[in-house]
């Protein structure tokens, strides 16, 4: 007969595990994530975020508002790429249609998609070495991002929520002398872009923190469905501007910013890299824009409905890919409208990265997912 | 940048080059409430009414995604001049927008078929009274005046509607047979 006999429990110093809540309002989750820790001490055991603090019910929203209103919500869920997700929805309602978007108003579509990717990248530019201690870049970001917003308000008129996306086009013609403007503000921050990669791409403090820290596999990241710059700086090389082109990405030559380390540095670095290949595609799309002639919309009923079927239309957003599945039973509002956002997957990622590291690692960590928590909770 | 290591510190020399530099250029700093910014004329800041074009017909308030629109009116009867029998117009009693509300998208503007919302750049009107931000008839009506002509559109681009019907009409006084 065996005896088991249990020592020593409950005597001396006991390191239970304790659990810490992050959130829903720290500062480095952007908004309202909620992180639930489990410590050993400093060291993250296991890592569960709760999300739905920043619920707004949009997909449900979607189906009592018409297409263009549809637009206002969908510029909101992820506030920092809201003309990325402007195009998900017009393109989706346009294929089910099939209509035929005028070729400048597809030209000039993708020049605004790209302005749009680089203030988003800016924004993230600035915000991450802030969260991780260095305050300086996101004064030189945020010079670089109100060039460009200058611009994108001028033919807009928002700086944030641009509305500027219809079924069938863009809603108007672009001003006069616009594209000069474009032209000198995308020169401008082509000229200072140095400036924030001099100030902290190589700085020691900055790689300290950020050197193989949270390091993500490819077999990961695709396991989790990330996509974007996350996947690509774990060397997962997957574009759908350069796989799968829409717009006028087809007729352009998208270089595509990877990485294989896959750690947070290597996520910052594709961030800045590919700020530097949307000037160029932005540049592109300029010149191309500048020979072109004819309308940038199409004349369509005032009551406007999508025959009834069902279409996917993708697209690479800032920080990675949104999906937008349409369902539409033939009338003026969609039957269901699902969303699939990048920040969602990324977010999940979390579980896996964080455990195993330390607490300070956890704000190195969060700031580089480049996640919108808007774009999570939709 | 594994293999051939810099010094330590060379970047943060780098770094602090950058910001040497920039404390001999001029500051970008905006001195705001001093120096008014200067905004497009297609800057979506606040929604001015031009009530007399107004035929309360609802459909800014209906097409408004949050529904932060209230139109009142009643109909009158009045007796046009040689006219053989009374007619019917709407009149205007209230108009009322709430900027607390408001999601700024324009669609108002958009579908409005008379001509009776602008969009202004002014933006600068906040309340520390949230029921402040309901602006009615008149406060919307003072709005007008800080409305900006539009843009011209890109040479590439069609003409504005505007300009075309205007054009049309002038063709059609021209070539009208006598006038």
């Amino acid at each position: 007969m065996t005896t088991t006999t249990t020592v020593a429990t409950g005597s001396g110093f006991s390191s239970e595990d304790m659990v810490l809540n992050i959130g829903p309002q720290h500062p480095s989750t952007h908004g309202v994530l909620r992180l639930r820790l489990t410590l050993d001490g400093e060291r993250i055991h296991h890592a569960e975020p709760i999300i739905g603090y920043m619920h707004r019910g949009a997909e449900k929203l979607f189906e009592v508002r018409d297409y263009r209103q549809i637009i206002v919500l969908a510029n909101r869920h992820d506030w920092l790429s809201a003309f990325s997700n402007e195009l998900g929805v017009v393109m989706a309602a346009e294929r089910l249609m099939g209509l035929e978007v005028p070729e400048r108003a597809v030209w000039a579509r993708t020049l605004l998609a790209e302005l749009n990717r680089i203030l988003n990248h800016l924004m993230f530019l600035g915000s991450y070495p802030l969260e991780i201690g260095a305050i300086t870049p996101i004064f030189y970001a945020f010079r670089e991002r109100e060039t460009l917003q200058a611009v994108m308000e001028e033919a807009s008129g928002g700086r944030m929520h641009y509305m500027f996306n219809r079924v069938g086009g863009i809603k108007e013609e672009l001003p006069e002398g616009w594209t000069t403007r474009v032209r000198q503000a995308i020169g401008d921050v082509r000229r200072r872009m140095p400036e924030i990669d001099d100030l902290i791409r190589h700085n020691d403090i900055f790689l300290a923190r950020t050197k193989g820290v949270g390091v993500l596999s490819a077999a990961d990241a695709e396991k989790y469905g990330c996509s974007g710059p996350i996947a690509r700086a774990s060397g997962f090389d997957f574009d759908v501007r350069r796989d799968e082109p829409y717009l006028a990405y087809g007729d352009l030559n998208v270089p595509v910013v990877t990485r294989q380390a896959g750690d947070c540095h290597a996520r910052f670095e594709c961030l800045l890299d590919q700020v530097l290949v949307s000037l160029d595609l932005a540049d592109a799309c300029l010149a191309k824009l500048d020979q072109l002639t004819g309308p940038v919309n199409t004349r369509l009923p005032k009551v406007l409905k999508v025959p009834e079927g069902h279409t996917y239309a993708w697209t690479e957003n800032p920080t990675g890919i949104n999906g937008y599945y349409l369902v539409s039973r033939g009338d003026k509002t969609p039957w269901r409208l699902k969303l699939r956002t990048a920040s969602y997957a990324h977010v999940q990622a979390l579980t896996t990265l964080l455990p195993g590291t330390l607490i300070p690692d956890m704000v190195a960590i969060l700031g580089s997912m480049f996640f919108v928590v808007g774009d999570v909770d939709k | 940048m594994s293999q051939n290591k810099p010094a330590p510190g060379r970047a943060l020399f780098s770094g602090l080059g950058v910001t040497l530099r920039n404390l001999f250029r001029r500051a970008h700093t905006k001195q705001y409430p001093d120096v008014k910014p200067e905004l497009p004329a297609r800057s979506r800041g606040v929604i001015a009414l031009l009530h007399e074009n107004c035929t309360s017909c609802m459909l800014c308030a209906r097409e408004c995604p949050d529904w932060c629109i209230y139109i009142d009116s009643h109909k009158e009867t009045y007796q046009p001049e040689g006219a053989a029998r009374p007619r019917q117009r709407n009149v205007l009693d209230r108009f009322a927008i709430d900027y607390s509300l408001c999601m700024y998208c324009g669609i108002c503007v958009e579908v409005c078929p008379f001509d009776a919302l602008f969009w202004s750049p002014e933006f600068d009107y906040v309340e520390t009274d949230i029921r402040e931000m309901l602006h009615e008839k008149e406060k919307l009506q003072s709005w007008v005046a800080t409305v900006p002509p539009p843009p011209v559109n890109d040479a590439n681009g069609e003409p504005a509607k505007e300009l075309v019907a205007a054009g049309k009409a002038r063709e059609k006084a021209e070539t009208a047979p006598d006038s």
